[in-house]
């Protein structure tokens, strides 16, 4: 991809609210502004209800936006779905019962005008041991593979995935993201949502995180877990209120909380509290840990949550 | 309209027995029982006989019930989360349509040639103009019951509300005279019912609306405008009744 191609997903303003009856209209989007470059893995990462599938229907023509704007690779979403440069696997696609999974990845084919080889996909997805298998007696992990061979079949160059591995076992779900990366290797952008934080803390090179249809964080997997980073220092102390309540009145400490005679302090500057910690206070044990995503993603989710 | 996707509608369409059954094997057998080789089968109207009469009624039958099912599927798929799948695709929602429309009538096509055919064979005798024009009004009103078909699957969402659908199909064939001659004020009320219509409409070329009792006696005719009123008035309500649905079900989503 050179420099003058368009980005894969440029979102300006979206909105999505739904009428309700009785009740205000809800905006399940609320204003997002993404843009997605051309061989980027995005993850898009949030609680259920943040609006990462209303996003996703309007990314994908789908779902008409209230307001804003949206174009795939530089056209209307509907466009790109047309000429196959956008797909998707949807967290709800339904499939038909009476068909094979041969069958229904013949069908989606051949809606395509140019599409790629049906046995190749079937292999690149692992369908070939269950091809002839009726859909209805296919498991939620075989049938959500299913759908990722239908999405595989226009040759995308954007792929949209909805809760991909919902539904599979650990090993189903291992198997996808393998074949993920081989896609993913051949040049394809990906942007997945999901609410499985070693996902995309795994996969993807780039997190935006969502809630109450709004994006609340984006940048790289590490710029996102350090953006409430604030490590952990745990130390033992002789007298854990007393020093806890100097802390508090420290800057740059999120908070304190005494567990019997330990200690433990999130702060953005663990340095310099384990410094303090060990000079002034005699601590002992002291242990000083990194913060993982979850933590980034509960103290970014939670409303109430004091981010120094 | 995509030919692989037609080719897939109907051959999903041609490997279920059930449904076979139900839209052909039925009716025809139907026809067989009471309209070949009885008494009256032989009793002459204006450009047939009764046998022919009756094979209309039975062909009538199964034929809404072919496009009632297709209909209701349509709405159950598309419902289902199958829309969306195809909402990733080239096919547009008039293509949709289109499939589903080619559909419904190559299944009810299956009844009436069936039937038509063993007729032929079993003593139902008519008019060059009676057969043709009977069999097209059949296959082109059965349309309307695929809206019947979209309307039901759209407000249940579910399987069997269809099969349910295809099922009460059977009072309205009694009550539309399909299956026997009704008399007196079951058939004034009879009049009203959706079924009627169609079925007085596709047998016309045949009795020139008159209908003919037990004895063959020729009594009061429908008149044509009623016939085609019939029809026209139910068509709308079940286009109206589907469009209805289909934009509440869109509101929601």
């Amino acid at each position: 991809m050179n420099d003058t191609s368009p980005p894969a997903v440029e979102a300006r303003g979206l909105v999505k609210s739904f009428a309700r009856r009785g009740q205000p209209p809800v905006r399940a989007v609320d204003g997002v502004d993404l843009r997605i470059a051309a061989g980027e893995i995005v993850a898009l990462l949030g609680p259920n209800g943040a609006g990462k599938t209303t996003l996703s229907d309007m990314l994908l023509g789908l779902t008409e936006p209230s307001a804003g704007s949206v174009e795939i690779l530089g056209v209307p979403p509907r466009e790109a779905v047309r000429s196959g440069r956008v797909s998707a696997v949807l967290q709800t696609g339904g499939l038909l019962r009476d068909l094979t999974v041969r069958e229904t990845v013949q069908v989606i084919a051949g809606l395509f005008p140019s599409h790629a080889d049906v046995d190749d996909v079937i292999a690149r997805t692992g369908l070939g041991p269950i091809a002839r298998r009726k859909v209805s007696k296919c498991s939620g992990g075989e049938q959500q593979r299913l759908r990722f061979a239908l999405a595989l079949l226009p040759e995308p160059d954007l792929l949209v995935l909805d809760e991909p591995t919902a539904g599979m076992d650990v090993t189903a779900r291992r198997d996808f993201w393998a074949a993920m990366r081989a896609e993913a290797a051949a040049g394809r952008t990906i942007l997945f949502a999901t609410h499985y934080l070693a996902e995309a803390d795994q996969f993807a090179q780039r997190i935006v995180m969502m809630d109450g249809g709004r994006v609340i964080a984006d940048g790289t997997t590490a710029a996102i877990r350090q953006r409430a980073a604030r490590r952990t220092v745990s130390a033992k102390v002789a007298h854990p209120d007393l020093v806890a309540a100097a802390l508090r009145s420290t800057a740059g400490v999120v908070d304190v909380v005494v567990d019997g005679d330990h200690l433990r302090v999130r702060a953005a500057d663990s340095d310099g509290v384990a410094r303090t910690l060990l000079a002034d206070h005699g601590a002992t044990d002291l242990l000083i840990a990194d913060a993982d995503l979850e933590e980034a993603f509960i103290a970014l989710t939670t409303p109430d949550e004091v981010l120094a | 309209m995509n030919r692989t996707y037609t080719l897939f509608e109907l051959r999903r369409v041609f490997r279920d027995p059930v449904t076979l059954f139900f839209v052909a094997g039925l009716p025809a057998f139907l026809y067989l029982i009471f309209g070949a080789s009885q008494d009256y089968s032989d009793i002459a109207l204006r450009h047939g006989n009764v046998a022919m009469s009756i094979l209309v009624g039975m062909a009538a039958y199964g034929a809404v019930t072919a496009t009632t099912g297709v209909g209701g599927m349509a709405a159950v798929e598309r419902m289902q989360g199958w829309g969306r799948q195809l909402g990733l695709t080239p096919l547009t929602d008039a293509g949709f349509v289109a499939t589903k429309a080619f559909v419904a009538a190559v299944v009810a096509a299956i009844p009436i040639s069936l039937i038509y055919l063993l007729g032929a064979f079993t003593g139902a005798s008519g008019t060059t103009g009676a057969w043709t024009l009977s069999a097209v009004v059949l296959l082109v009103g059965a349309v309307t019951w695929s809206l019947f078909g979209l309307a039901v699957g759209t407000a249940f969402r579910s399987e069997a509300a269809v099969s349910a659908a295809s099922g009460s199909l059977v009072i309205f064939a009694f009550l539309g005279n399909l299956f026997f001659p009704l008399s007196g004020r079951l058939l004034d009320v009879a009049a009203f019912t959706p079924l009627y219509g169609y079925a007085a409409l596709a047998r016309y070329p045949i009795n020139e609306g008159y209908l003919t009792d037990s004895a063959g006696t020729e009594v009061a005719p429908d008149p044509l405008w009623a016939l085609l009123l019939n029809v026209g008035v139910w068509t709308v309500v079940f286009a109206a009744t589907a469009v209805w649905l289909v934009r509440r079900g869109r509101a929601r989503q």
